[in-house]
């Protein structure tokens, strides 16, 4: 397997603890530029910008902080930082204040009034909560707030306001409806479905997953049917939840699994119909599925992979496959099963990848490593020109003007040797040696 | 600085089982990398093509009568010069049983017609020679002489202040240590050990010698080669042990038009100090120096390379050091109000120390790669190939028009499109081919 040396990166003090899922990648103060959001279980919440080693922001929050996320969870049209608790405790803050504030008069930011470093919303919803997730999983445009929780249950709640554009403020979250699963949910996901609607999955162990139904959504399409819709919430686990377990050789039923969604196949119209999807388990198996079932390719590696994420390393549009494992190594995988080895040195507490703004004033993909000795390691130049190993003869092959010009020149452009020679003789002049 | 100027992408990375040292790594046949390791494992590095794709492949050599318990000290290799023909390894190491360590040369090579260039066969069959002295650099050099032809040999330097010839004995069919003072009298009576030399040979039957001392003395020597004798001679002291000498021509445009004027300079790294060009050492000798600043600015300067990294025909100076960092310095020519001077281009940082650089075309493509020896593993740094694939088509086009202008006009006439390269640059094409 082709291996790669990652060297630039940042590090950021981060002297706490943290859930693997309480960190993200997002763009928190909604200036186009993404931000990393971390929280600890001391209930901080840090944001981080560019390469600044200190919290751009930081902020309280109630209890243990679990899981962290940057969405339009209100649909107002702007990103808002989500931290929920393990207490139960959700938090809303809006942090494209708290950039205002700090560019206008960076003096006086220290003067700012505690109520400006207060959540903006809290709520308590049920405690044990594990996973967050912010997407449209019922395709009507508007996103909802999915939790996922200890105890192998999925709630999905919305954001609702009493009267059209009143304050913030003055919303609060409604459940929506409550899954059961059967096993351990480790990631929540989207994905578009064979007709191209989102299907919300979750990771179900042993490498399998789950697609939960959303009934509201039915009881609309079939209010006129003879069937009567039945009341969020109130249903029984098993209709609404349609397991699909691992087919093939697995090693342990038990096994942790992570599941990502979404994966960009290059261009908007493929890859909103019959979405791609990733599998990985702690055990080392990694699987590209699509969502009529198909498996595009699966591979077993010899590490623990505990996180699963997607990125563009190669700039064509088509997102990679990345999972790491908690001895550092990592894995870019593309959609034609070309791995590419990334060894971070150190044992990893929680891993992200996504788009970060580090130095150069733009989003560029980047790694991130939560270290175990209170450094948090940021890769921001991760791209790669192409996941294959390749040469000139390669790149040159396709282009015809090159074959015409070595026969201008009188080179047999059949013969290797004559080509590399001519290659050679052009690029290096050096008669002088 | 600029620092798009990096041309570099990184293709592969392998990681090494133990770590390796500045005497670690040679180039063996012509698309191939060895790399020793301390703990007696020795990894060959190459590109495989296997179902119209190419991929990098490392793979152990199990070189023959390599003890369990050795520690690899030096590796080098090197293609007999014609008409013998075949691959020679040199492998020195130490070999640690507890009570006494007994340092070893193992040479490897194959006489089996067909196998000659076999890596495996090669490695299979060996000379074990016992060393009376702790050994460094292991070189090779082709010697002229006047009754044997042209002869690649190795050169052995050691704790005993002194530098080891190890040659061919034809008859026997055997490598042997011969006295090192009939073919390379300026290796005679050397005032410390020698950490690293290098020979250049030059025009006029003649070569130049440098070597570089663990006291920091710097011996540089014009031989010429089918007496051999020395006709001059230098010597310089530094502060610090010398990591490694480099000679190495660079042509620089001279007061008029077009004329480019071809000097041999040495390169000098040192631990401590920085690094320093002395310029042409034919004519001045090590009288006129170029120090490379900021140089000692990353630790120890490891290993040293010269090689055109741009294209432009202009030699660079590429330094590796034991700070992690990779260092490239552009030569700038005297111009109005200042002196010729090496200018820092770009660098580039590594997960770990760097301890030996080439440049070889390990793809098969005619374009080079660097391959840069770290404290853990081998880097292979390749030229963003889109720019440099665009630079290629453009060079083609002009060397069309060229040619097609050249017989259009049938006259001495130069292409309009051209500027004055082009000629000399058919030339080139036509004897670069012959060789």
């Amino acid at each position: 397997m082709r291996s790669v040396n990652y060297v630039q990166r940042v590090s950021l003090d981060f002297s706490g603890t943290l859930f693997p899922h309480a960190i993200c990648l997002g763009d928190a103060d909604n200036d186009s530029l993404n931000e990393l959001v971390v929280g600890d279980t001391n209930g901080k919440l840090f944001v981080y910008k560019n390469d600044d080693s200190k919290p751009w922001v930081t902020r309280t929050c109630v209890g243990m902080l679990t899981c962290v996320a940057v969405g339009d969870v209100c649909n107002k049209g702007r990103n808002f930082v989500v931290a929920v608790g393990a207490e139960g405790w959700f938090h809303l803050f809006d942090l494209t204040a708290a950039s205002a504030s700090k560019s206008d008069s960076s003096s006086q930011h220290e003067f700012m009034s505690p109520d400006d470093q207060k959540p903006l919303f809290t709520q308590h919803i049920p405690a044990n909560t594990k996973v967050i997730l912010i997407s449209d999983i019922d395709g009507d445009g508007r996103n909802e707030l999915v939790v996922g929780y200890t105890d192998r249950v999925v709630r999905a709640f919305r954001w609702e306001e009493p009267t059209e554009g009143s304050e913030t403020g003055t919303g609060q979250l409604v459940l929506l409806k409550k899954w059961l699963l059967e096993g351990q949910v480790d990631s929540l996901s989207v994905n578009p479905g064979p007709e191209g609607l989102p299907e919300l999955m979750v990771s179900q162990p042993g490498c399998g997953y789950a697609i939960l139904l959303c009934s509201w959504t039915q009881q609309d399409s079939c209010s006129s049917g003879e069937e009567a819709p039945p009341t969020p919430g109130s249903e029984g686990p098993s209709r609404d939840v349609v397991l699909h377990l691992s087919t093939g050789r697995i090693h342990n039923k038990n096994v942790s699994t992570h599941l990502i969604g979404s994966i960009s196949k290059g261009s908007k119209e493929e890859s909103s119909k019959c979405g791609l999807f990733a599998l990985c388990t702690l055990d080392g198996t990694l699987k590209l599925m699509d969502s009529s079932e198909q498996l595009l390719w699966s591979v077993q590696v010899d590490h623990q992979l505990f996180a699963l994420q997607k990125l563009d390393v190669t700039g064509d549009g088509r997102e990679e496959v990345v999972a790491c494992a908690w001895d550092g190594q990592t894995y870019i995988i593309d959609h034609n099963r070309t791995a590419v080895r990334f060894q971070f040195d150190e044992n990893v507490n929680a891993f992200c990848a996504g788009q970060y703004t580090c130095k150069e004033g733009k989003n560029s993909p980047c790694l991130v490593y939560v270290s175990f000795n209170h450094k948090i390691y940021i890769y921001w130049k991760v791209e790669l020109e192409r996941m294959e190993s390749s040469n000139m003869l390669r790149v040159l092959e396709d282009n015809p003007e090159f074959k015409e010009r070595l026969k201008l020149l009188g080179v047999d452009t059949e013969d290797p040797a004559a080509v590399r020679a001519a290659v050679t003789n052009v690029l290096y002049n050096d008669l002088h040696t | 600085m600029l620092p798009e100027a990096y041309p570099f992408v990184e293709d592969s990375f392998s990681r090494f089982p133990s770590q390796s040292n500045i005497y670690g790594l040679c180039q063996a046949g012509q698309q191939e990398l060895l790399a020793a390791t301390l703990k007696g494992k020795v990894v060959c590095f190459r590109y495989q093509e296997l179902q119209h794709k190419i991929r990098p492949v490392a793979k152990e050599v199990q070189f023959t009568y390599i003890p369990v318990d050795a520690e690899i000290v030096s590796i080098d290799a090197f293609t007999k010069s014609p008409p013998k023909r075949g691959l020679v390894v040199g492998i020195t190491f130490v070999k640690d049983s507890g009570d006494k360590a007994t340092p070893f040369l193992n040479i490897y090579c194959d006489y089996e017609p067909g196998s000659e260039f076999n890596l495996e066969s090669i490695a299979q069959s060996c000379l074990n020679l016992e060393l009376q002295f702790t050994p460094f650099h292991l070189y090779h050099t082709e010697v002229q002489s006047e009754d044997e032809g042209r002869e690649t040999v190795f050169l052995l330097s050691g704790h005993d202040q002194r530098i080891h010839l190890y040659k061919e004995n034809s008859s026997l069919h055997q490598f042997e240590e011969q006295p090192v003072e009939r073919l390379f009298p300026e290796l005679e009576d050397l005032p410390s050990n020698v950490l690293w030399l290098d020979m250049l040979s030059v025009a006029g039957g003649r070569r130049l010698s440098a070597f570089g001392c663990q006291n920091g003395c710097v011996g540089l020597a014009q031989v010429s080669q089918t007496e051999p004798e020395v006709l001059q001679s230098w010597r310089f002291q530094f502060d610090s042990p010398i990591s490694s000498v480099l000679l190495f021509p660079l042509s620089c445009p001279s007061g008029e038009e077009g004329v480019e004027i071809k000097s041999y300079n040495l390169l000098v790294t040192s631990t401590i100090e920085m690094a320093v060009v002395y310029r042409d050492v034919q004519a001045r000798g090590l009288s006129r120096s170029v120090c490379l600043s900021e140089s000692d600015q990353w630790d120890a300067v490891l290993c040293a390379l010269v090689i055109d990294l741009d294209f432009d025909g202009q030699k660079e100076v590429l330094l590796g050091t034991y700070g992690q960092e990779l260092l490239c310095y552009k030569f700038q020519p005297a111009g109005t109000g200042r002196e010729d001077e090496f200018q820092l281009q770009w660098r580039r940082s590594f997960k770990s120390p760097l301890l030996s650089l080439i440049y070889l075309d390990l793809t098969g493509d005619g374009l080079r790669e660097l391959a840069v020896l770290t404290l853990k593993g081998l880097h292979i740094l390749q030229h963003t190939l889109p720019s440099t694939a665009d630079l290629v088509l453009k060079r083609l086009a002009l060397r069309v028009s060229a040619l097609t202008a050249g017989s259009d006009l049938q006259s001495a006439n130069e292409p309009d499109t051209e500027g004055d390269e082009a000629p000399a640059r058919e030339e080139e094409c036509a004897s670069q081919t012959s060789s």
